[in-house]
């Protein structure tokens, strides 16, 4: 239980196990495999660490580079060097309306679409779930060039509503695909008494199914704007006007002029740019009261 | 609450098929008082010489056109993206510039792919037509006779040294290298006398795109004797030439005996902006084929403002192979503004041009882009003239200079010799084994095309 | 979509049946024809928005992917594009560089996702359930911290990381170990090592979450009978989370097919193309080379390479979606 950060249930269930098993050698073979594990793991935890210190320590350091070191000196100016319009804010502001309004779309749609998919049989609910999914494996690079030819015909060339439609579309195959999982973990027996009072099934969703998924949509839309907030060449292609585009290009031609920019700006802007993800999930991950409910949908 | 709900799935599930649709009915933006102006950003903020200028003939322009507009739009992005992009928005009429800054190595790709429109009778009625260079006309001319952009300047290229390193390691201060070998023997005594300084910089690779090609190899190819990439004759490509190999040979041993960066910097990203803005004015590196507008890193609105530059550093011609005539070799490009095809405002676009090449702004930008003069009136300029130290000495290169063959497979040869120079360079193929490669890569992009020199 | 019949009760069909799944009640009375009509497409309308949106953004597009695939289309050269019929295909097995991209995405997918994230996950997964509070709570945050960051940023520490100056080789030094050029000779071991340390955090919460399904009654019978440690993992653990494992491989594998812009942050696909995975070479053929033609055939045979490996694993673990 609570595998990943730990729930009041778990500890429950842990201190359960440990008055069952009684035996003296036994409980001390418990706490030297504790040890093991626990050392085990703070290794690993170490390794995942080094490359995450760099970024912060070097985003203080007025002398950064490639080497993980205690700022110095600690200063904050590398951060009000990056933090201007034309950089930070603009780009992260475009960015946040970009994939704020694509995972809203998203996510509506998914909800809608797994309704149907969690409820009913059909013949034709397999190989569409299956397909679907296999679009997730397609680079989104390959189809950039028609979009771009399509855009322009339906003129959405160049504005935000289009290139949100474009992302909110490209992240639905995973979406519904999480959402329908979701979904069936919710008991029909209470969509039953709906239904009995002569429910349609958008107010049974509405009023019944939603409510109880909480949990599951939150780790759809974080998943879907997690997947969004890095994407570099949707908007690229599609946004012509350089003052709409979001912070994903911006970060990669600071990347790729990496020639003359100091490593303290790049880590500044590095973190600045990561914020927005890391606030979203752990502020999720805390209202669903762990992380571990992350894994729920797919366990298969 | 719960209408409200219904409303949102209705209007969504109906709103994505009316959007695009309602979307149909707003025509395009073109208008006939703006122009809009494509360009690319350096991907360097602190870089901004042609917005700066593009900024200073916008208002000089919209002034004296009352009621015109113009538009920038510039693109910033690596020099590919760049590229794919303005392709993109030059297929349609809804999002074509009306203007678009090409390099000459690309424009004669995109004419093939009817992106740009023919400016012959434009150039008829414009007097100053006559000022540019002939050469500078040729490099924006078609296959077809016509032409397709008018060019801002030039640039040569050359040997930059410093001169410092050169009388520390006991080499003459005044040097004038006669051959391939020269230039390789400096670069050894350099390497014995002065440890953690790079002897010699030759860019290669992929990552530095044209650079490699022009810079780098076809620096050392067109020094190994006639036609050594084009047969104009035949009009074929040449491959398998020995040329070819002994340039890849050249390449293989300042890698292979270190005379040149590391490896892993070399074939870098961002390596030319590193050379210029940190190892040539920290004084790491001594020898650099390089282009004639290095200085314009180093002065005072430069990326890196270097005021001992021109003490330090010294110029010299790029020596042929074996010091066969004509002794010197050099390679020229430069950029073209081009009107699009699709350019719904071609006119308006075309006084843009003559603003922007009006004598007085073609001068101002060739000083603030360190570029090589294309107009006579220009290049006798004083103001131009005295900008920049040296540039007296790259415009001299002008006469023994060659222009990359301007056709539309060029680009794609141009991608093989990159993929040659870089797997010699991390010693992935002989120099032998990399040539035979490039010439069965160029003969499935020229379709064919290629003439075998294999046995001369 | 037209016949949208309710659920059998068993819920063999669908995934995860969650404890009250049933059978939704027919409406009562007798259903005519047209009633019947009626209902499924009520039933399949909340579909409609989805369905629209990936027809018009998504099925559109890669529908004109297959037409340009057939073709030798270029986004400059040429003005006309022809019909090539298989040409494009038939180009890309007899090259070299295609056939090393389809090595090294292979390579790159069996260490990276397969083995890497896959391992890693259901390892760390187990270990976090015997571990203290406190270690637990640091270890997961840090891993998953590396996995909600953006691609980009991800690839650029990695980078920083593997350089020559960077801190791998500092780390090795201390350790007295033989230091190398990690992006210059092994680059496409640095990338999938890059790849396991930003994916393996989704396996890892994949795994806490199916292996806390198992009921603790099970495994503690089985410690009761004196099942060694390996034989329990293989008995009893392994085969009560096999959906979950066929789930994981299954998107981690399309995932880590379409991986670009960490390699591309980190190598370009170079040196030469010694991390030139499949999406690399394609974006360096239809945007460097403007061979759009060309570049969609090769994204096609890739997607077919993602087929292959989904209908692999269905088959092997008999996971339904």
């Amino acid at each position: 239980m609570a595998v990943v950060s730990s729930t009041k249930p778990g500890v429950r269930r842990e201190r359960v196990r440990d008055t069952r098993t009684r035996s003296a050698p036994r409980r001390s073979r418990r706490r030297t495999e504790r040890l093991v594990v626990d050392a085990v793991l703070l290794v690993v935890t170490v390794v995942f660490l080094v490359p995450l210190a760099w970024l912060v320590l070097a985003s203080f350091n007025g002398t950064a580079d490639l080497r993980v070191r205690v700022p110095h000196p600690f200063t904050l100016d590398n951060f009000h060097r990056v933090l201007n319009s034309d950089i930070t804010y603009r780009p992260v502001l475009n960015g946040l309306i970009l994939c704020g309004g694509a995972t809203a779309l998203c996510v509506v749609c998914a909800v809608l679409a797994a309704y149907p998919l969690s409820r009913y049989e059909s013949r034709y609910k397999r190989p569409f779930l299956l397909s679907i999914l296999f679009t997730t494996g397609l680079p989104i690079t390959a189809v950039m060039v028609p979009v771009y030819a399509m855009f322009v015909q339906v003129n959405l060339i160049d504005t935000m509503y289009g290139t949100i439609l474009f992302l909110g579309s490209s992240a639905l195959p995973f979406a519904i695909w999480l959402t329908k999982n979701f979904m069936d973990g919710v008991p029909l027996v209470l969509e039953e008494a709906a239904w009995t009072d002569g429910a349609t099934s958008l107010q049974t969703l509405r009023h019944v199914v939603v409510p109880l998924m909480w949990p599951g949509i939150t780790v759809v839309t974080i998943f879907t704007f997690l997947s969004m907030w890095g994407n570099f060449f949707v908007p690229f292609f599609l946004l012509l006007s350089p003052d709409q585009l979001p912070a994903s290009v911006s970060i990669l031609n600071f990347f790729s002029s990496r020639g003359t920019v100091d490593y303290g700006q790049l880590a500044a802007f590095s973190t600045i740019y990561s914020a927005p993800v890391v606030v979203l999930y752990a502020v999720m991950s805390r209202v669903l009261g762990g992380s571990s409910a992350l894994g729920g949908a797919l366990k298969g | 609450m719960k209408v409200h709900f219904r409303v949102l799935a209705i209007a969504l599930s109906c709103g994505s098929l009316i959007l695009p649709l309602a979307a149909c009915g707003s025509s395009g933006s073109g208008s006939g008082t703006t122009i809009k102006v494509a360009y690319q950003r350096n991907l360097d903020n602190k870089v901004r010489v042609m917005d700066d200028y593009l900024a200073v003939v916008k208002k000089q322009f919209e002034k004296a056109n009352p009621g015109k507009k113009v538009e920038l739009v510039p693109i910033q992005a690596s020099e590919n993206d760049y590229y794919s992009k303005v392709q993109l928005m030059m297929r349609s009429p809804r999002t074509a510039p009306d203007l678009v800054y090409e390099d000459t190595f690309l424009i004669n790709s995109d004419i093939a792919s009817g992106y740009l429109r023919p400016i012959d009778s434009y150039l008829a009625t414009w007097k100053d037509w006559s000022q540019f260079l002939p050469t500078a006309k040729a490099a924006a001319k078609a296959q077809d006779g016509k032409t397709y952009g008018v060019p801002d300047g030039t640039d040569t290229r050359g040997l930059w040294y410093n001169k410092q390193l050169f009388q520390k390691a006991g080499l003459p201060t005044d040097w004038h290298p006669k051959s391939w070998d020269d230039l390789l023997s400096a670069a050894r005594t350099i390497k014995q006398k002065l440890p953690g300084v790079t002897p010699l910089n030759i860019y290669t690779g992929k990552a530095a795109g044209e650079a490699a090609s022009m810079q780098g190899f076809e620096m050392l190819l067109y020094g190994t004797g006639q036609d050594p990439m084009y047969d104009t004759a035949s009009k074929k490509w040449v491959v398998n030439n020995k040329g070819f190999t002994d340039s890849l040979g050249f390449l293989d041993t300042v890698f292979k005996e270190k005379l040149g960066p590391d490896v892993q910097d070399a074939l870098g990203a961002n390596f030319g902006t590193t050379v210029g803005t940190e190892l040539i004015p920290q004084g790491k590196l001594a020898i650099d084929l390089d282009g004639s507008w290095m200085g314009n890193n180093w002065i005072k609105t430069g990326g890196k403002p270097w005021p001992q530059w021109s003490q330090v550093m010294g110029q010299t011609a790029m020596p042929t192979q074996n010091g066969q005539a004509p002794g010197t070799v050099s390679l020229s490009g430069g950029w073209t503004w081009a009107i699009p095809a699709k350019s719904k405002n071609p006119d308006l676009a075309w006084n843009f041009i003559t603003t922007l090449q009006s004598k007085q702004n073609a001068a101002d930008y060739d000083i603030r882009a360190a570029n090589i003069a294309v107009r006579q009136d220009v290049a006798s300029d004083q103001g131009y003239l005295g900008s920049m130290p040296g540039i007296d000495f790259f415009t001299g290169l002008v006469k023994y200079t060659h222009y990359r063959p301007a056709l539309p497979a060029y680009p794609l040869v141009s991608t093989a010799i990159q993929n040659a120079m870089e797997s010699v360079t991390i010693g992935q193929a002989t120099p032998e084994k990399a040539a035979s490669q490039y010439a069965s890569d160029v003969k499935s992009a020229t379709d064919g095309a290629v003439v075998d020199r294999s046995a001369g | 979509m037209r016949s949208w019949t309710a659920r059998p009760g068993d819920g063999a069909v669908t995934a995860t049946s969650g404890p009250g799944a049933g059978v939704l009640p027919h409406p009562p009375g007798a259903l005519t024809a047209t009633s019947r009509t009626r209902r499924t497409v009520l039933r399949g309308l909340p579909l409609l928005p989805s369905v629209v949106l990936m027809l018009i953004f998504l099925a559109g597009p890669i529908a004109y992917c297959v037409y340009y695939a057939f073709t030798d289309m270029r986004l400059t050269g040429a003005s006309a594009t022809h019909f090539v019929g298989f040409g494009n295909f038939t180009k890309a097995f007899g090259d070299a560089n295609f056939r090393n991209a389809v090595w090294l995405t292979l390579v790159f997918t069996v260490l990276s996702s397969i083995v890497g994230q896959n391992v890693l996950g259901l390892f760390l997964a187990a270990l976090m359930r015997n571990a203290s509070r406190g270690v637990r709570a640091a270890a997961s945050t840090v891993v998953v911290v590396s996995w909600v960051i953006p691609e980009v940023v991800a690839a650029y520490l990695l980078y920083a990381f593997f350089r020559r100056e960077g801190e791998l080789n500092t780390i090795l030094r201390v350790l007295h170990l033989p230091q190398q050029n990690w992006l210059f000779t092994l680059p496409i071991v640095a990338v999938s090592v890059a790849n396991v340390w930003r994916g393996t955090a989704f396996s890892m919460l994949v795994y806490s979450a199916a292996l806390q399904e198992i009921p603790a009654d099970i495994t503690e019978a089985a410690e009761v009978d004196g099942a060694g440690r390996w034989r329990k993992l293989w008995h009893i653990t392994l085969p009560m989370i096999r959906r979950s494992i066929g789930t994981n491989l299954m998107l981690n594998t399309l995932q880590t097919l379409s991986v670009f812009g960490l390699i591309f942050v980190m190598t370009r696909g170079g040196p030469g193309n010694r991390s030139e995975t499949l999406p690399l070479y394609m974006y360096e053929q239809a945007f460097q080379d403007s061979l759009i033609g060309y570049g969609t055939a090769v994204a096609l045979m890739l997607l077919v390479v993602g087929g292959l490996f989904s209908v692999l694993y269905l088959r092997l673990l008999r996971t339904e979606v």
